[in-house]
């Protein structure tokens, strides 16, 4: 296993590269000519209202017009735990943008003409805008039904505007909060939500041929667009077909279905293929953002700077739909309830309906806002007992044989060693001061939990004669380039040739096996894992035939070089391609298969309820530290510093990982500082476009100095970690704790905005208000 | 009205309406899609192309308005076998992640540096005020360009 070590690792360069640059790169967007129809959407421009009267006559009747489709067409609910999620409003608006036709025409701007001629007629409903508007004693219902839903998965509670609830009690929280030796600290934390914008938005073209359903899209999960659009349309999931080009950025948008169902009916009743993308405008007002959160935390501490006890309350907008939310619930345990030792803890986190537009999955999540609070609340808590911030966290972080929230058992020291590697690199002198220009200096070191969502893979590998290995999975390039750099590399390692050799195949759900989707740092790892194990069963026939050919056992053989030798006897086999050739007269081509799934942690039993995972299979973790000048006057943030320790397992292509890393903690940085999402009266957002909503140019950037984190323990091929998605896990920490220590005040709140700074400074920004999440935590439990 | 004009060196005719935006234009009926349509709204710069050498966003530009010019695009820097030097700078530098803005990144700095040869970095950084990128974080792509500089230097 060593030898492989040495020669998968590589700054192997993206084959994709070069047409990306000469703009020949055809994604999903670049494939609409003039001879596909295009389709358009109308969207509710309401909250919330009972639609009283759809008629599309007049529509149907424009010029180029060839179908629309309606809530009659696909009647079927999807959903994450819970169907609640039909593709067009039928009887009810939930919210604004929420698609109640699709339209086909010849042009685009015939279909957006008709799309704007339906008539629609609503008769509205009060609309709950904010979780605290949704969770108040007497509030409108978002799904007066919720309780006629079909059960996807089954333990998580839910009630009127919560749909779903995830909680962890382990040991007696009570007992700990009425020591008389602690010192309790509380704090309440409230966040916005993030846009994704891929550059690429949602877009799918979509034609139904030889009775079946054809969907080439920009998605991250085509295994999960087939399930979702057959769902929908009632059809088998056998009844379509997916395909995947080069995918324009996702950053985990695009990990739900979206588009595909309304092009795959469109393609249906016109018998065309039907391409549909969104504009930018609606792609900015109907993002599955990264949803805004607001948070209780509170903590009982002994002098020593032990926690013996912790309770917290997590409500996540979903908007008005479940979505990834309910899932994401789980992940409060193994973020807010992570990174550190808990003598006691209870948890209660729940996904909130509100009439907003849903949300969704972004790059580690829930992981980003959890991390930042329990950061905040961690400086507030050696603020408090009078202890250093490293010193705590190095007493404090989860070790070897350590048990988490929900009970599982930790393996290695991880965090500790990181908090040293870094803190030695970059001794901390100060962590407040005034900067001879006048503004304030703030330093700070945070620490964090993530994870490697695993799950199940499939790969194929063929050896082909000419010495060259393709491998077929439903993995798919989102711009990361896990599947031009660590794929090709693990297979090629794991074969004895050089990865250019190694042709991967683009996802494609009618050639490879069922897969989860690119997201989740699972890449790498699982399509990893599962290519390794169809090398083997490769590797295995190869050597056969070898063995047999030089009449010698197989364990004394070695695959390197493109060639098989006799171990310690250089020049004694022979090549590849000689072998295959030699094969397919014996046995015939050379191909194997290969699977993966979660191999599934432990927790303690009764820990958690409502978990779709109760116990992490690969923890990730995450020390970062910042240090930024703040302008008394103007509120303004500048970051002078940003450095980091992240664990990697293994880094197979470190220069690529410095891509991740860079990219990572910019996103990471808009989200702390710029990118604010506002939702007006009409539960519209009101960031529509690039010019209102601030992402980070060059000038405000700053190179991200880095060190990695090799050989904690990992169930991943080779000890690989996923790299991508964790770079972003503590940014809004290490910044919000860096500010608090430059102004002195406490930051409770994203994004740090100029105006919300300069406000904090000058004493008029007060806690957020938190009414709506009581301080005795188990009153905030909805029981069902 | 028709609009006649040179696109990546040939004479090309447009008789559609001139006041569709030249991106519209390029993308839909040329089937040139290297040009990007990111934000429409000439924030982003992925939609950039060169109209008489100089960098222009196509999004917010009437076709009617390249009447008589020289227009050139992503499809028509360099040609297929050979990258231009800030291409290769990109490539060799694994800078390109979606690659999404990266037409628009190179339109926007193969100009620049014809006219700033040896720039500083944060003279770069100006350089890519209307060119936004959402994964790299810039600093890569940065490196990349200062390459160039760097290699200039060592030749002389």
């Amino acid at each position: 296993m060593n030898d492989l070590k040495e020669t998968v690792v590589m700054n192997l360069p993206r084959r994709d590269a070069r047409d990306k640059l000469q703009g020949r790169t055809k994604y999903t967007v670049d494939v609409g000519g003039l001879e596909m129809l295009h389709a358009a959407l109308r969207r509710a421009d309401v909250a919330s209202a009972k639609i009283r009267h759809i008629d599309v006559r007049a529509a149907l009747a424009m010029p180029g017009v060839h179908a629309i489709a309606t809530a009659a067409d696909a009647p079927g609910l999807h959903g994450l735990g819970i169907a609640d999620h039909p593709i067009f409003a039928g009887e009810t608006v939930r919210y604004h943008g929420e698609p109640i036709a699709a339209v086909a025409a010849d042009t685009l701007t015939q279909a957006r003409a008709a799309a704007a001629a339906i008539v629609v007629e609503y008769d509205d409903l009060p609309a709950v805008l904010t979780m605290a508007d949704a969770l108040a004693p007497d509030a409108a219902l978002v799904h007066p039904d919720w309780r006629n839903y079909e059960i996807l998965f089954e333990g998580g509670a839910r009630g009127g505007n919560v749909a779903w609830q995830a909680t962890v009690e382990r040991g007696d929280t009570d007992a700990a909060f009425a020591r008389e030796d602690v010192t309790i600290v509380e704090n309440v934390y409230q966040v916005g939500r993030q846009n994704h914008v891929p550059f690429e938005p949602r877009a799918v073209t979509a034609a139904f041929e030889d009775g079946r359903y054809h969907i080439h899209t920009s998605t991250q999960a085509p295994w999960t667009v087939k399930h979702v659009t057959a769902r929908v349309l009632g059809v088998p999931d056998s009844a379509v077909h997916v395909t995947v080009p080069a995918v324009g950025g996702g950053f985990g948008l695009k990990f739900d279905c979206s588009l595909e169902p309304y092009a795959a009916i469109l393609a249906r009743k016109t018998g065309r293929t039907v391409s549909q993308v969104n504009s930018r405008k609606e792609e900015m007002m109907t993002c599955l953002c990264r949803e805004n959160a607001d948070i209780r935390i509170r903590s009982a501490v002994t002098k020593d700077g032990d926690i013996v006890g912790r309770e917290a309350t997590v409500l996540m907008d979903c908007g008005a739909y479940g979505g990834e939310q309910v899932f994401l619930t789980t992940m409060t345990a193994h973020t807010l309830g992570g990174n550190y030792k808990l003598g006691s803890v209870r948890l209660c986190t729940k996904a909130v309906y509100t009439n907003t537009p849903p949300n969704g999955a972004f790059r580690a999540c829930n992981g980003v806002y959890n991390t930042f609070a329990l950061e905040r609340h961690t400086d507030e808590i050696c603020a408090a007992i009078g202890m250093d911030p490293v010193a705590f966290r190095r007493r404090n972080v989860v070790g070897d044989g350590d048990i988490g929230a929900t009970g599982q058992v930790f393996r290695g020291n991880v965090l500790e060693p990181m908090l040293d590697q870094l803190t030695a690199k970059y001794p901390v002198e100060r962590r407040s001061g005034t900067l001879p220009d006048g503004r304030l200096y703030g330093r700070a070191t945070t620490v964090g939990t993530w994870f490697i969502f695993v799950g199940p893979s499939a790969a194929t590998v063929n050896l082909n004669a000419d010495g060259s290995a393709t491998l077929v999975t439903a993995g798919v390039e989102i711009g990361s380039g896990t599947m031009m750099q660590s794929l090709p590399q693990i297979v090629a390692a794991n074969l004895g040739i050089h990865p250019d050799k190694v042709i991967v195949k683009t996802a494609d759900t009618d050639a490879a096996g069922r897969d989860l989707g690119v997201g989740g740092g699972r890449t790498t790892v699982s399509i990893g894992a599962a290519s390794e194990a169809a090398c083997a069963q490769v590797r295995d026939k190869l050597l056969g035939v070898v063995a047999e050919l030089l009449q010698t056992s197989a364990d004394k053989l070695v695959l390197s070089g493109g060639r098989v030798e006799i171990q310690g006897r250089p020049g004694s086999g022979t090549t590849i391609e000689k072998i295959v050739q030699q094969a397919e007269t014996s046995i015939g081509p050379l191909s194997g298969s290969g699977a993966f799934t979660a191999p599934g942690e432990r927790s303690m039993p009764g820990c958690a309820a409502g978990h779709f995972i109760d116990a992490i299979d690969i923890p990730v973790f995450a020390v970062h530290d910042c240090e930024v000048a703040v302008d008394p006057v103007t509120g303004h943030v500048e970051i002078l510093s940003y450095r980091l320790v992240q664990d990697v397992g293994l880094a197979l292509n470190p220069r690529a990982i410095h891509g991740q890393i860079q990219g990572g903690v910019v996103q990471g940085i808009g989200y702390a500082l710029t990118e604010e999402i506002t939702i007006n009266s009409d539960g519209a957002f009101d960031q529509t476009g690039f010019e209102t909503y601030r992402m980070p140019l060059a000038g405000d950037v700053l190179p991200i100095e880095f060190d990695l984190y090799e050989g904690a323990p990992s169930i991943g091929p080779l000890g690989t970690k996923g790299a991508g998605e964790v770079p972003i896990l503590n940014v809004a920490a290490a910044i919000g704790c860096a500010v608090s220590n430059a102004t002195g005040k406490s930051v409770n709140a994203l994004p740090m905005t100029p105006p919300r700074v300069a406000a904090l400074i000058d004493g008029k920004a007060p806690a957020p208000e938190m009414g709506h999440i009581d301080t005795v935590w188990v009153k905030n439990l909805v029981r069902s | 009205m028709a609009v006649t004009f040179t696109l990546n060196g040939q004479q090309r005719r447009y008789s559609g309406d001139p006041r569709t935006s030249l991106m519209d234009a390029l993308r839909c009926d040329f089937r040139l899609t290297g040009t990007k349509d990111v934000c429409g709204e000439g924030f982003c710069g992925a939609c950039l192309v060169h109209i008489d050498g100089v960098p222009k966003v196509s999004c917010l530009l009437p076709i009617g308005a390249v009447e008589g010019a020289d227009v050139t695009t992503i499809e028509g820097v360099g040609d297929l076998g050979t990258l231009n030097p800030v291409q290769q700078a990109f490539e060799d530098f694994d800078v390109v992640q979606c690659g999404m803005c990266f037409p628009g990144m190179v339109m926007t700095l193969s100009h620049f540096l014809q006219d700033n040869p040896r720039p500083s970095r944060d003279e770069v950084k100006s350089a890519l005020v209307g060119n936004i990128c959402r994964c790299t974080g810039y600093e890569r792509i940065i490196d990349a360009v200062m390459s160039l500089h760097n290699s200039a230097e060592g030749r002389k």
